[in-house]
């Protein structure tokens, strides 16, 4: 084992970090993100840990509160992998190692290790090093059995996030892959949810379903940090069970030969059909629009992302409507019906809005060349943006009947039509801000590995975490502005919408025209 | 003979450092114009600020006898560029890559079919199972150098655009710029093989770092046995000529 080059490999992960403050934006990214961490990581650690730590004492049921905590955030962090990319940028592709004198073996173990140390990942532990503290702390804890179970349900979570994000990405690669992926998602988003009112007229029937997560590592790491006997070692041997299955998995699956997509056919073909989509916002687009909707067809992440957006969007609309209602009543569920139209808006195409170039690398330069005003880059890639969001709020619209309570309102659907609109706007007009200003260069050709800047990512989760939990707090605190009698107000919300995508269009084209220079040096990897 | 291109006092700066410096060239209409210069002399730069993808600092452009801003949308449909990093979307085919750049330059669909068949099949890139991304270096040239003429330019701009392409692609390329010369249009290239460059070129415009032109004259008489004076010296071939205008020299290297 080439340790010494491991060890280079890695100070050159934590180096290449520290080269992004060169830049003024990157600096101020850098101390916000490490700010949002500790904030984050204290947050964490007060509530989850001290809170779980109470309550078992009180309850006497450490071992069944502190799996339950950990199992949520075992499952978040693998979610959080798989669908917003943290934590599984591999910084090293293996065709760059392959220049050093690594062997086969080290290369996969510097790739991992490389990718484990990613900020996100600290963030995870910490949240698990908190439930520990706070579960010894009030005295239910052991301090160094919980300690190393933290760390072994550390590697545990990343193999297992790994596995799940290569399967996937494997899937995704497939003819037909996507649509069995969607399905799979379905099943997996909208089954506990439907599974819940059976569950509640049965309640024997919940024990062999409790019983199943007695296996997982999760609960190995719990009975580590709460028991003191035999128990304990049971649960550290469970999670190293699980780490080495996962672990062949996950070699196994490396080293399964990718099946890359080949025409079927050595003919010219001259298909038009993205021209003629393009053609619904005016034949002057067309041609970018066209071009644009054939470039990101062909991106595993968008061909991911946008198809998984419709049974999300299914499950956002269940869960924040249905479940929310029947907890909190009808002008809770209202509302959140509100925000979770809005979030339809936009969130199929949510990643590649607030970085449009992103992916074009010097494809950008060939914008630039164009016998036309150089800002139509922006415009048609924001005008493609909005084509495809349209589709789903159109999707969206008439699965609402369904997933609605009660009596059908068609008011309701001109109200929620508006919210979506808005949503889309708003996020559009943000991103185009974004991409001029926080711009990144992504990797076209991976599906996994979060390639947004911190502005970015402030944007897309920030817009999601606050269209999910904003409405809620809103109909609590002013219950009589929700009824569907109101549905004037949400078109007029989106034609202001509109007006300020129209305007930031405008404005942002002038700012592209200046910063192309910069945007082409980022584009191309050059600064 | 009137100016195809004209260059009065260009500059270009970021920050503190000159790529460009007061730069002021007129390139003749149907010439073969090379621009010579050693690595980070300003090649490039200058190239960016004639096609619009960059700002000049100081200084103005004309292309074809009227004004050059990157905003000349109806002059851009005149030229055709093969820049130095070819500026193609990997993900495409080439004959969709070709189409959509024929389209955006006016050219209608029937037009593009014929010329993207004709181009592809003249420059031996009929693998339609490959995206760019697959194809070589020399092959993505070749699709660049299509995405440069496909539209039957009034001038072409290309930079470094016969590295990496085998000696049959060249040649190609060489005699359809000969013709394209002839004419009476316009081709500004820049290369490091000073042999393609006296064998193609009719003129030249020697530049060094930064951006500073120290040379420029008809080359014509290299091809005929002739030579250059230049500060009482006679140099036989472009590239002693280069050398001494560029004061180049390299370290001899003992553990080399």
């Amino acid at each position: 084992m080439n340790l010494e080059l491991l060890g280079n490999l890695l100070r050159l992960r934590y180096r290449l970090i520290w080269a992004k403050t060169r830049s003024r934006n990157g600096k101020i990214a850098l101390f916000m993100a490490g700010y949002l961490l500790l904030i984050a990581a204290f947050g964490a650690l007060a509530a989850g840990g001290l809170g779980a730590g109470a309550i078992a004492v009180r309850a006497g049921k450490a071992t069944q509160i502190a799996a339950g905590v950990l199992f949520g955030v075992y499952l978040c962090a693998t979610i959080g992998t798989v669908i917003l990319g943290f934590g599984m940028n591999a910084i090293f592709a293996e065709s760059e190692m392959r220049r050093y004198p690594l062997r086969a073996r080290e290369r996969r173990l510097a790739r991992h290790i490389v990718a484990m140390l990613d900020l996100y990942w600290y963030l995870v532990v910490g949240l698990d090093l908190g439930l520990l503290a706070g579960l010894y702390l009030y005295g239910a804890g052991f301090f160094w059995l919980g300690l190393l179970a933290v760390l072994l349900l550390y590697v545990c979570n990343y193999v297992t996030a790994r596995v799940v994000s290569t399967i996937v990405e494997r899937l995704v690669a497939r003819r037909g892959g996507s649509i069995l992926l969607m399905a799979a998602i379905m099943v997996l988003s909208l089954g506990p949810s439907f599974l819940m009112p059976y569950l509640q007229k049965h309640p024997h029937a919940v024990g062999p379903y409790l019983a199943w997560g007695k296996w997982t590592p999760p609960y190995g790491a719990a009975l580590a940090m709460t028991r003191g006997d035999l128990s304990a070692v049971w649960g550290l041997g469970l999670i190293l069970l699980w780490t080495a299955l996962l672990g062949a998995a996950m070699v196994a699956l490396e080293q399964w030969p990718v099946r890359a997509r080949v025409a079927s056919s050595g003919k010219l073909q001259w298909a038009s059909r993205y021209e003629r989509v393009g053609a619904f916002l005016g034949p002057q687009n067309a041609i970018l629009i066209g071009q644009w909707l054939r470039f990101f067809s062909r991106n595993n992440r968008f061909r991911m992302m946008y198809p998984l957006s419709l049974p999300l969007v299914g499950f956002l609309v269940y869960a924040l409507t249905r479940q929310t209602g029947m907890a909190h009543g009808p002008k809770v569920e209202f509302a959140s019906a509100m925000g979770a139209y809005a979030i339809v808006g936009f969130i199929g195409t949510a990643q590649f809005a607030v970085n449009q170039f992103g992916y074009v690398g010097s494809g950008l330069r060939r914008y630039l060349l164009l016998p036309a005003d150089p800002a139509v880059a922006l415009r048609s890639c924001s005008y493609t943006f909005a084509l495809l969001n349209m589709v789903l709020i159109v999707v969206g619209l008439v699965v609402w009947p369904f997933l609605s309570r009660g009596e059908f309102d068609p008011l309701m659907m001109v109200l929620l039509a508006g919210c979506s609109l808005t949503g889309m706007f708003l996020y559009l007009t943000a991103g185009l801000w974004v991409s001029l200003l926080a711009a990144r260069r992504g990797n076209y050709y991976s599906s996994f590995g979060n390639d947004l800047s911190f502005a970015g990512n402030v944007i897309l989760i920030g817009a999601m975490m606050a269209l999910v939990f904003l409405p809620r707090v809103a109909a609590e605190s002013w219950p009589d502005m929700f009824r569907s009698g109101y549905w004037w107000v949400t078109l007029a919300a989106a034609a202001v919408a509109a007006g300020i995508y129209w305007m930031s269009l405008e404005r942002a084209s002038v700012w592209f025209r200046a910063r192309r220079e910069r945007l082409l040096a980022i584009m191309e990897g050059r600064s | 003979m009137s100016s195809a291109i004209l260059m009065r006092n260009l500059a270009k700066t970021y920050g503190m450092v000159v790529a460009v410096e007061d730069l002021s060239l007129a390139v003749p209409k149907g010439s073969m114009f090379g621009f010579l210069g050693p690595n980070g002399s300003g090649k490039s730069t200058t190239i960016g600020c004639l096609t619009g993808l960059l700002d000049p600092s100081a200084g103005e452009m004309e292309i074809l006898g009227e004004r050059f801003t990157a905003e000349s949308a109806d002059l851009k449909r005149r030229m055709g560029v093969m820049p130095e990093t070819l500026g193609l979307f990997e993900p495409l085919y080439a004959h969709e890559f070709l189409a959509f750049v024929a389209r955006m330059f006016g050219l209608d669909e029937a037009t593009t079919r014929t010329r993207v068949t004709e181009l592809l099949a003249a420059l031996e890139l009929t693998d339609t199972r490959k995206t760019l991304a697959e194809f070589s270096t020399g092959m993505r040239k070749r699709v660049a150098f299509a995405a440069a003429v496909i539209h039957s330019p009034e001038v072409l701009f290309l930079d470094e655009p016969f590295e990496s392409i085998d000696p049959a692609g060249v040649a190609l390329m060489k005699q359809w710029l000969r013709r394209f010369t002839e004419q009476g249009r316009t081709v500004f290239i820049t290369s490091h093989v000073l042999e393609t460059v006296e064998r193609l070129c009719t003129a030249v415009a020697i530049i060094t770092k930064p951006g500073k032109l120290v040379w420029q004259g008809d080359i014509t008489v290299l091809a005929n046995e002739g030579s250059i004076q230049y500060e009482g010296q006679e140099f036989h071939a472009l590239e002693p000529l280069f050398l001494h205008l560029t004061g180049q020299h390299y370290a001899d290297l003992n553990w080399l």
